[in-house]
């Protein structure tokens, strides 16, 4: 085999932080949607894996994007971390790019109402100096 | 009659009909929704409807929801290169959003016509033999052939022991 395979079978992984208590190593629990085979529904099945985060930047509760990596590290860690997707506490909004907490935005959406003052009336000025240079329409 | 809000949901011929069939690069699917408000009333249709038509069809993507996290609901898809893929859903209708996806990330009609027909190739029906690979194990299985001597008794002119007594009496 010329191309190096990955020795696990999911390459790229989303889940859950549970525990960061281990040295550069994070516990990730990650949920699939398993079909019931009678009743025929999709529950959530929970498996925990290992990754490797050299910088130890997460925290219980991130979101938590994993990759596979092409050697095993120890007996149990065949991923590392890839990105944090939605840090606790800290999470941003990917369509605005604005602090949010639940339903609500931290920052605010348009810009401070100070600003806003001073340009209306410098374009209000802009807009008297255009209306006495213009000569009527005849 | 089924029970829950709608159990047609849990039938596996609605599952079998579902449309969006991901390319083999899509490895992640997440959907940020929020349970109240009218936004998202489309992205918490699209989640009560065609999620599990979509897990189902794609048993190898894993797919994630998450609940009451932004303001906005939105859908990310994760490549298997690192790229990913951003929708907003924000107002739109639950079948605007699955013809979205499907253009977007899924496979064409035409591919999954070929890929069905290269399925079919594979295995030809007028093959015989063990009933895991194929249809039939034996000729007398099909209607209007002669059937097994163990179910129905031969008409007494194809035993061999009639044929033998004939010739018999026709050599003397």
């Amino acid at each position: 085999m010329s191309v190096k395979q990955a020795s696990v079978h999911a390459k790229w992984i989303i889940g859950r932080v549970i525990g960061t208590k281990m040295k550069k190593t994070t516990k990730v629990r990650v949920t699939r949607l398993v079909l019931d085979p009678y009743l025929l529904k999709f529950y959530n099945k929970r498996k925990t894996y290992f990754a490797h985060d050299a910088l130890e930047q997460c925290s219980v509760g991130d979101v938590v994007l994993l990759k596979a990596l092409l050697e095993r590290r120890s007996k149990h860690v065949k991923h590392e971390l890839s990105e944090i997707v939605y840090k606790v506490g800290q999470l941003v909004d990917p369509l605005t790019g604005k602090k949010v907490a639940g339903c609500q935005f931290l920052e605010p959406l348009t810009e401070s109402t100070k600003n806003t003052d001073v340009s209306l009336t410098t374009k209000l000025e802009q807009l008297n100096i255009t209306a006495s240079a213009s000569p009527p329409s005849s | 009659p089924m029970k829950g809000r709608f159990p047609i949901r849990r039938t596996l011929e609605y599952l079998q009909k579902g449309e969006v069939v991901f390319k083999n690069s899509v490895k992640i699917m997440t959907v940020n929704y929020n349970t109240h408000g009218d936004l998202s009333e489309g992205a918490r249709k699209f989640v009560f409807f065609n999620i599990p038509q979509i897990q189902y069809k794609n048993p190898w993507v894993q797919i994630m929801m998450f609940k009451n996290m932004t303001p906005s609901p939105f859908l990310r898809f994760y490549l298997g290169d690192g790229e990913q893929v951003l929708v907003d859903v924000e107002g739109k209708d639950y079948k605007e959003i699955t013809q979205h996806v499907k253009k977007i990330l899924g496979k064409s009609d035409k591919v999954l016509e070929a890929e069905a027909l290269a399925k079919m190739e594979l295995s030809n029906p007028a093959n015989f033999g063990p009933k895991k690979y194929f249809l039939r194990e034996c000729m007398s299985e099909v209607e209007g052939q002669v059937p097994h001597p163990g179910f129905v008794p031969l008409p007494k002119e194809m035993t061999g022991k009639y044929r033998a007594k004939l010739a018999a009496v026709s050599d003397d």
